[in-house]
């Protein structure tokens, strides 16, 4: 139930045993099916998600009621709407289940304390923060920037998990092309 | 009240207590995963609740490890003699999670409770799970008051004790969608004192001929 968190944290940083024990009990075990919602737009984001199976990915629906996907995430990713977390302020995004899924859940309080009286967790969120920094700065470049085609590319190099879990037309969301497009650009790219 | 649906397990959602919660919070923005080991109550049970709410969002479960995996809040309408015993089954899923403590030590001749005076049926079952969030609620009500919360032109109060003060405001919210009127009593050491309340009501209730449908109201200015 904590494999993935536990590797995740010791790529980054060293814990005692006893430092694993106490850590892990901070987390909230929980599991979601397919299609339930983990945020819905308008309520605070108040913990912060870690993958331990499955998928879910975060989107924003527009007045026209089209779905924006703002990313994806899988195992040994975390998962959550920081502004709103960080601001208390209500989020604009929806946070969906993509395949059942297992999650370990921890909360601002939690979050809070652990920073606090772990140093190893401080250096953790660092770096894991940092990581995510970086990330939204390639996306938005690669969203500014890339034709179709590069944008592809790029995600089949970076993440081929995408091509085989996630539905074409959240694919296309995500690089924000329309499905017709990224359509034509797979069969050029199979071809 | 949160948009995104809460999940809400009922351990022993088949017996008269989760049964009456069950039904009564069916209607609220809640998912409702139902666990009891009688299968014939838990389908009779379904059936109520469809009645009345055709829309509602409810399963069967067949565990109760899984019913707690996926739930937010748990609430344990068992009697406290087994819940020692569930504690240890659902305790690594119940980790930072909601666990409602519904149950009343009382003895079978409604004459004392059964756990220490120092303690209370919340505070064992928050050391069984240490690292759960226990909250005492729903104890001081029977299950008749489930179905009419108003009694004699009055809203019955429930009380509720807990550690955690984001528990106890989920908690209260939950207590409203019944109709109750909530009233936070204390810490989870005011326990004891809830369940010897409702021993009292209970006495009375037999004493005097009440039915079993009362509860407690704090009469205020």
């Amino acid at each position: 139930m904590f494999e993935w968190l536990k590797n995740s944290l010791e790529e980054h940083v060293s814990l005692t045993k006893e430092e694993w024990e106490y850590f892990k009990n901070y987390f909230r075990p929980k599991r979601m099916l397919k299609r339930q919602f983990l945020l819905q737009e308008g309520d605070v984001c108040r913990e912060l998600a870690f993958v331990e199976k499955g998928s879910l990915y975060s989107y924003t629906v527009d007045s026209a009621g089209n779905k924006h996907v703002i990313r994806f995430a899988f195992e040994g990713w975390w998962m959550a709407n920081l502004h709103s977390f960080f601001t208390e302020q209500p989020t604009r995004l929806n946070i969906e289940i993509l395949e059942n899924s297992e999650l370990l859940m921890l909360d601002r309080k939690n979050h809070d304390k652990l920073l606090e009286e772990l140093p190893a967790y401080e250096r953790y969120n660092r770096i894991i923060l940092q990581n995510a920094y970086v990330a939204l700065q390639q996306r938005v470049e690669n969203a500014l920037g890339l034709t179709a085609e590069e944008k592809y590319d790029r995600l089949i190099e970076e993440s081929p998990a995408f091509l085989n879990r996630v539905p074409l037309n959240l694919v296309a969301s995500y690089l924000g092309v329309s499905p017709e497009t990224l359509s034509r650009v797979r069969g050029n790219y199979n071809r | 009240m949160s948009i995104t649906k809460q999940t809400i397990a009922i351990v022993g959602a088949g017996v008269s207590m989760g049964s009456a919660i069950a039904k009564s919070i069916a209607g609220g923005n809640y998912r409702l995963l139902l666990f009891d080991t009688n299968l014939e109550q838990l389908g009779s049970l379904s059936e109520e609740i469809l009645q009345d709410h055709p829309e509602a969002d409810f399963e069967h479960m067949s565990c109760p490890h899984e019913s707690s995996w996926e739930a937010d809040i748990i609430i344990l309408a068992l009697p406290h003699s087994a819940e020692k015993e569930l504690a240890e089954k659902i305790r690594d899923v119940a980790i930072q999670k909601i666990v409602i403590s519904i149950a009343n030590p009382i003895d079978e001749e409604f004459s004392k409770l059964t756990t220490r005076p120092e303690t209370s049926a919340a505070e064992e079952l928050q050391q069984w799970l240490p690292h759960s969030k226990v909250i005492k609620a729903f104890n001081t009500t029977f299950a008749a008051d489930f179905e009419q919360p108003v009694i004699d032109g009055k809203q019955t109060d429930a009380f509720i004790a807990g550690d955690d003060e984001d528990a106890l405001k989920t908690v209260t919210e939950l207590l409203e969608t019944v109709g109750f009127n909530p009233i936070i009593a204390g810490d989870l050491s005011v326990s004891g004192t809830l369940e010897r309340m409702q021993l009292l009501l209970m006495q009375l209730t037999i004493e005097n001929d009440y039915n079993w449908h009362a509860g407690w109201k704090i009469l205020h200015n």
